[in-house]
């Protein structure tokens, strides 16, 4: 009998190792919690610690290297976007401005976007997206809640031509305030103008302000100009040579209103 | 013969370290998830070329080795070496089968058996969790892919398949 069992054992001695060892297993899959083989796990963890480290750092590094460049990105990202929220709340502070003047004024202003800025036939002009539909005719005066900018050239159907003060042939009738002395203005360079002509008899002061004088017959009175900065003697010494500042900023205009001409 | 062995203990002193290389860096060698099985790769060898009954002992030792030292593996503690055995088992009992298998069909039919452990020990390792289909496609499938590239790299120095210590 056992020398049976032996030989079987013997023979078979695979199959039942087989068995054992997956009877050893199902009985460990029967333990779901082993303390002893979580703490040799734990054990090997801190064994193997040391070797994983410097590839968990450099993984690490990895990351950090490509969340860095994810942020710079998103960042440029925010950056433009707060430009352009920058940009649009400038806007609407200058509208609102505008909006204030318009309201305030006691001409009939209609709001003029400029589409364009350049030279033609040697003049500086601009482009206005109102044209005839909107009643809009030559020589009609453009203003900014400043003061004063130009008069249209030309009109069409839906946009127009205007040119501005600042060229050196253009002249403006106006008065220096308080003085209410009369003069012709002329553009001198960048924002700046000259009038000439005014006697040193008469008290100018720098600081006074220009405004158009109401004899033109293209510009209505009152509408503000600019102020003086400085108050010199012509070479004769019977005349003043009198600088100022335009109260507009010309370069950075981008709306402007159309002083209409039933309003004048 | 001598040169035989000689092989062969080169053979287990290179999978030695790649099961530790495995069992160390375990966590660094996953691509998306997914880890080859050394020591799967080292029991095919065994069974391939050392006695039937150091094969078996090997698998279940390896499959109780692989649930201590790679994490993760602890609420089913014991799967490995269930199935580990089991397969090793299996491979024994075809291995006339196998020896007459050349080139390609060869290469297939191990690729099979990797399969079949696979997704028998996924199965069970994700039941509950991932639907069955799932765990085809995204663990059985790309494992067995990832051990059986490896098993290709290895065998290239050391061929698989060895008659001679039978």
């Amino acid at each position: 009998m056992l020398s049976k069992l032996y030989d079987f054992v013997i023979r078979k001695h695979l199959e039942i190792l087989t068995v054992v060892f997956v009877g050893i297993s199902l009985l460990l899959l029967s333990q779901t919690e082993n303390h002893v083989i979580l703490s040799m796990q734990t054990r090997w963890q801190d064994v193997t610690s040391f070797m994983k480290k410097p590839i968990a750092e450099q993984q690490r590094k990895k990351k950090v290297i490509e969340e860095n460049r994810q942020l710079r990105m998103d960042i440029f990202r925010l950056n433009r976007e707060l430009a352009h929220q920058q940009s649009l709340s400038t806007e609407n502070e200058r509208l609102r401005e505008m909006l204030g003047f318009r309201d305030t004024s006691r001409y009939e202003l209609l709001p003029a976007l400029i589409t364009y800025k350049g030279f033609k036939d040697g003049s500086s002009i601009i482009m206005l997206d109102k044209g005839k539909e909107n009643k809009v005719q030559a020589n009609d005066v453009i203003v900014d809640k400043d003061g004063l900018v130009g008069r249209i050239l030309s009109s069409g159907k839906r946009t127009s031509i205007a040119s501005m003060i600042i060229e050196p042939d253009v002249r403006v009738s106006v008065r220096i305030n308080p003085s209410r002395v009369y003069g012709i203005l002329k553009w001198h360079h960048g924002d700046t103008f000259v009038i000439e002509d005014i006697p040193t008899t008469i008290e100018i002061k720098p600081g006074w302000t220009v405004t158009t004088s109401g004899l033109s017959e293209i510009y209505p009175r009152d509408i503000p100009v600019g102020y003086i900065t400085q108050v010199n003697s012509s070479e004769n010494g019977f005349t003043y040579l009198i600088e100022g500042n335009y109260y507009v900023s010309f370069r950075k205009l981008q709306e402007v209103f159309i002083v209409s001409h039933d309003g004048n | 013969m001598e040169t035989d062995q000689l092989r062969s203990r080169i053979v287990y002193i290179v999978m030695s370290v790649l099961f530790i290389v495995t069992v160390v860096f375990n966590d660094f060698i996953g691509i998306a998830g997914i880890h080859p099985d050394i020591l799967l790769i080292m029991l095919f060898f065994l069974a391939m070329n050392e006695k039937p009954l150091i094969a078996i002992i090997m698998a279940f030792v390896f499959g109780f080795l692989q649930d201590i030292f790679l994490p993760g593996t602890l609420q089913y503690w014991g799967l490995s070496p269930l199935f580990k055995t089991l397969i090793v088992f299996g491979l024994i009992k075809l291995l006339p089968f196998w020896y007459r298998l050349k080139g390609f069909l060869f290469y297939l039919s191990i690729f099979g058996a990797m399969l079949s452990y696979s997704i028998l020990y996924d199965l069970l390792y994700y039941s509950g969790y991932v639907k069955p289909l799932v765990i085809l496609y995204r663990y059985a499938i790309p494992e067995t892919l990832y051990t059986f590239a490896f098993l290709l790299i290895v065998s290239v120095i050391f061929p698989l398949k060895n008659r001679s210590n039978k």
